[in-house]
C-alpha cells in the first residue's frame, strides 16, 4: 500500500509539470509518442552504451531523479551522458552495467508503462536502503543510483539551479550568522 | 653533470613551509642559500583552478591545475611551495604538554625544547606572515599575536551550543590566512577554495610570503625542476652539496653547499636520507613513524535543514575543539582535538547515501544539502615498532629513483583514542541536534610526522634540539620528520617555528666557521 503511494507521488510530481513522457503518458493518456522514443529524442549519441540500451538507462535516471515543478532532473543535467563517460573508462562498472541492462531487458523495461517500471524498480531501491546489496539487478541499481547522484548533483542543473549553489564567489567580508 | 659555479652557504631541499621558511629567514640574515626544488615554480594567481565548478570537466573531477600549467604532480616534485600551496593553513602553537608528554604520561618521547624554545619563533612567523584568531587564554592552545578571527558559520554556531550543554567549549579557528589586509596581501574573500590553491595569497604560502620576499636580498638563488636523490657526504663525514635528477630532462645535476637542509615533508625527507645512507648510525631513521589519524562522524543539522542556503563556505573551517581529554579521567594516554566543516559545498557525494528515489529522494537532498557537517577528530599516534618509514627497491618512481614507503599499525592507545574521540563526535553532533549518516570505523592517516626525531640523545635520535643531525655536523633535517611527539594539533605552525629557529642556529654556526 505505501508503495503504491509512493509510486502516485513520484508520478503525479512527474505528470504535473509534463516533463517526461513515460509519466505523462500514464497520466494524460497521450499516446502519440513510446516511452523510449521520448527519451531518446534528449539524448546524446552514446561513446560506450548500445543506443536501445542508453536509452533505458537514461529513463532509468529520470525515475531516480525526476523533473519536479520548477527543478530539472536527471535527463536536462545530462546525467545519461556522464553516466556513459564513467562506464566506459571503468570496467568494474562496464560489468555492474551489462549486468544491470541484461536485467532490464529480460524484465522488459523499454516496453513497460511507467507504473510497471516503478514496481520493478522500486524494490531494488528498497533492498539497497537496507543495505541489502547482495544480487546482481541490485548491484547495478547501487552503481546506477550512485553515478545518477553524482552526475545530477554535480552538474549546473543539480547545483547551482535545484540546490542554490552560490559559492565560489568574492565576498567583502564573511557573512556573520546572524539566526543561530 | 651540471655543477653549480658557486658554494651555496646552505643549500636546502624542498620549498614548502620549513624550506620557505628557512630560506628567507637566512636570505635576511645575509646568508647565501640555494632552495632546490623537484617541481616547477607556480604562480598560485594563474595556475590553479580556483575557482572551477564540477560540471566544467566530463568526469566532475576539478583538475588542480588549469589547463598546461605544471606542478603538484607527486611528492617529489609539487613545486615551489610545495604543501603551502593547498594546505588549509589551521596554524596551532603547541604548548608544555605536547613538548613533554613522556614526562607527564609516560608515553610517547619527550622533545628536547619545550614551549619557551619556540614561543619566540613562533611570534616571529605570526607577525610575519599573519595568523587570525581569537585570544581565548587556554593554557593548552597558548595564544599568540592574532589578526581578528572570521565569525562563526551557522553549522559552528549549532555545533557549539551542542557542545556547550557537554560542559565543552568551541573557538575560533586559528589560521595564516588574511582577515584584513596586511603585508601587501589582500584579506581573504571567503571563495570556500583553500585547499584548491589561493588565488589571491590571502592564505600563506611559502612562495609568495616568504621565498618572493627574500628575492630581493640578492641572497636567496631558488633552483626548481631538481628533484635531489642524494645528499653528498665526503670521506671527512661533511656534506657538500646535494645531486639531482632534472624533472624534465632527466640529466643528472649537483648544487654545492657548506650546509645542507632536507626539507622535503616527513616521508620524503626520510627518503632522500635513507637513498643518500646517513645520518642513521642510531638505527632510528624511518622509525617512529607518528602521522595523526583522523575519524570522522557526518551529519545533518536539524537546524539547518530545509533552511535556505547561503553563500557561507567561508575559509573552510571556521571553529575548533581544542583538546579537553588531557584534564579528564580516561583510559588512554593523550588526546585529541577536532576541525568541522571544511568541506566546502561542492563536495556532494553524500547524496548517493541518501534513501529513496524520484521526487522524494531530489527533495531529501536539497533539505540537507545546507545542513551537512563533516566532524573531523584528530588523535595523537603513539610510537610503535611496526609503523616506519623505508625504501621500496622494486618500485622505482619516474626519476629511477626508490618509492618511499610507509608502514602503519595502530597500537592500543591509538584504537582506544580513536574510539573515544569518534564517541564524543557522534555526542557532540547528537547534542547539537542532528541526523547522523555515518560514522566512520576506521582510523585513517593525515599530518605526516616523525621518522628522523630529534633528541638530545645521538643513540636514540636522528637530530639535535636544532634540527642538526647528530651524525653530520653540517646537516639540517626540518620538517614534521623531526616530531618526537605527535601532539593533536596540526602541526604547520610548529614546522615554520622551528624553520625560524634553526636559520638562527644556523647563521650563528656559519659565522663562529663551525660550519
Amino acid at each position: 500500500m505505501s508503495e503504491r503511494r509512493e509510486s502516485l507521488k513520484i508520478i503525479g510530481a512527474i505528470g504535473a509539470t509534463c516533463a517526461f513522457p513515460f509519466a505523462a503518458d500514464e497520466l494524460y493518456a497521450q499516446q502519440e509518442h513510446t516511452h523510449t522514443e521520448g527519451v531518446a529524442a534528449k539524448l546524446p549519441e552514446p561513446k560506450y552504451f548500445k543506443k536501445d540500451d542508453f536509452e533505458m538507462i537514461a529513463a532509468l535516471a529520470e525515475m531516480i531523479i525526476p523533473r519536479t515543478p520548477g527543478a530539472p532532473g536527471a535527463l536536462d543535467a545530462g546525467v545519461p551522458a556522464y553516466i556513459d563517460f564513467v562506464v566506459s573508462r571503468s570496467k568494474p562498472q562496464q560489468k555492474l552495467f551489462s549486468d544491470g541492462v541484461a536485467w532490464l531487458r529480460k524484465n522488459k523495461f523499454a516496453k513497460a508503462p511507467a507504473e510497471a517500471r516503478l514496481a520493478l524498480i522500486k524494490p531494488l531501491c528498497d533492498a539497497v536502503d537496507n543495505g541489502k546489496v547482495d544480487t546482481p539487478s541490485r548491484k547495478f541499481f547501487r552503481a546506477m543510483k550512485s553515478l545518477t547522484s553524482d552526475g545530477f548533483w554535480t552538474s549546473k542543473a543539480g547545483m547551482a539551479d535545484t540546490l542554490g549553489y552560490r559559492g565560489a564567489s568574492i565576498l567583502g567580508e564573511y557573512p556573520e550568522c546572524r539566526e543561530h | 653533470m651540471a655543477q653549480s659555479v658557486k658554494t651555496y652557504d646552505v643549500v636546502i631541499v624542498g620549498s614548502g613551509a620549513a624550506g620557505g621558511t628557512l630560506a628567507a629567514h637566512l636570505a635576511r640574515k645575509g646568508v647565501d642559500v640555494a632552495v632546490v626544488e623537484g617541481g616547477p615554480k607556480i604562480n598560485t594567481r594563474t595556475d590553479f583552478n580556483t575557482h572551477a565548478m564540477p560540471w566544467e570537466f566530463a568526469n566532475r573531477q576539478i583538475p588542480r591545475m588549469k589547463p598546461g600549467k605544471q606542478g603538484m604532480a607527486s611528492e617529489r616534485a609539487r613545486g615551489l611551495g610545495g604543501k603551502t600551496l593547498t594546505w588549509n593553513a589551521v596554524a596551532w602553537r603547541q604548548s608544555h604538554r605536547d613538548f613533554k608528554g613522556k614526562s607527564i604520561e609516560g608515553a610517547g618521547e619527550d622533545w628536547p625544547i619545550d614551549y619557551p624554545d619556540l614561543a619566540p619563533y613562533y611570534e616571529k612567523i605570526e607577525r610575519e606572515v599573519g595568523v587570525c584568531g581569537n585570544y581565548d587564554n587556554l593554557p593548552d592552545l597558548p595564544d599568540g599575536v592574532f589578526l581578528p578571527p572570521v565569525p562563526f558559520k551557522c553549522s559552528d554556531q549549532l555545533i557549539a551550543k551542542g557542545a556547550k550543554k557537554l560542559g565543552l567549549k568551541i573557538i575560533h579557528v586559528r589560521k595564516s590566512t588574511l582577515s584584513r589586509n596586511q603585508f601587501g596581501r589582500p584579506a581573504c574573500h571567503y571563495c570556500g577554495n583553500c585547499m584548491a590553491g589561493c588565488d589571491v595569497v590571502a592564505k600563506y604560502n611559502s612562495y609568495d610570503c616568504h621565498m618572493l620576499p627574500a628575492l630581493k636580498t640578492g641572497k636567496l638563488e631558488l633552483i626548481p625542476n631538481a628533484v635531489v636523490r642524494q645528499v653528498v657526504v665526503n670521506g671527512e663525514n661533511r656534506a657538500t652539496g646535494v645531486r639531482y635528477v632534472h624533472r624534465e630532462t632527466k640529466q643528472e645535476g649537483e648544487v654545492l653547499g657548506r650546509t645542507v637542509v632536507v626539507s622535503c615533508a616527513c616521508v620524503q625527507s626520510v627518503a632522500l636520507l635513507q637513498m643518500s645512507n646517513i645520518a642513521n648510525a642510531s638505527g632510528q631513521l624511518g622509525k617512529h613513524f607518528i602521522p595523526h589519524f583522523t575519524g570522522g562522524v557526518e551529519a545533518f543539522l536539524d537546524g539547518l535543514k530545509g533552511s535556505p542556503l547561503k553563500n557561507d563556505e567561508g575559509f573552510l573551517d571556521h571553529a575548533y575543539l581544542p583538546s579537553f581529554m588531557h584534564e579528564r579521567k580516561r583510559d588512554y594516554a593523550r588526546s585529541f582535538g577536532a576541525q568541522f566543516g571544511y568541506q566546502n559545498r561542492r563536495s556532494i557525494g553524500w547524496a548517493r547515501e541518501i534513501k529513496g528515489m524520484g521526487a522524494d529522494y531530489k527533495q531529501a537532498v536539497k533539505d540537507r544539502y545546507p545542513a551537512f557537517v563533516v566532524f573531523s577528530p584528530y588523535g595523537e599516534m603513539i610510537p610503535n615498532a611496526q609503523s616506519y618509514i623505508d625504501l621500496d627497491h622494486k618500485r622505482k618512481d619516474e626519476f629511477g629513483l626508490p618509492s618511499a614507503r610507509r608502514h602503519l599499525v595502530w597500537g592500543p592507545n591509538d584504537r582506544l583514542i580513536f574510539n573515544d574521540m569518534q564517541k564524543w563526535s557522534a555526542e557532540i553532533l547528537r547534542s547539537a541536534g542532528v541526523e547522523i549518516l555515518k560514522i566512520h570505523d576506521e582510523p585513517r592517516p593525515n599530518h605526516e610526522l616523525g621518522g628522523a626525531r630529534m633528541g638530545s640523545d645521538p643513540r636514540t635520535s636522528v637530530v639535535d634540539a636544532q634540527c642538526r643531525a647528530h651524525d653530520v655536523p653540517n646537516l639540517y633535517v626540518i620538517d614534521g620528520s623531526v616530531f618526537p611527539s605527535a601532539s593533536e594539533k596540526n602541526p604547520t605552525h610548529t614546522i615554520m617555528a622551528l624553520a625560524a629557529r634553526a636559520a638562527d642556529d644556523i647563521a650563528r654556526r656559519l659565522q663562529r666557521r663551525e660550519i
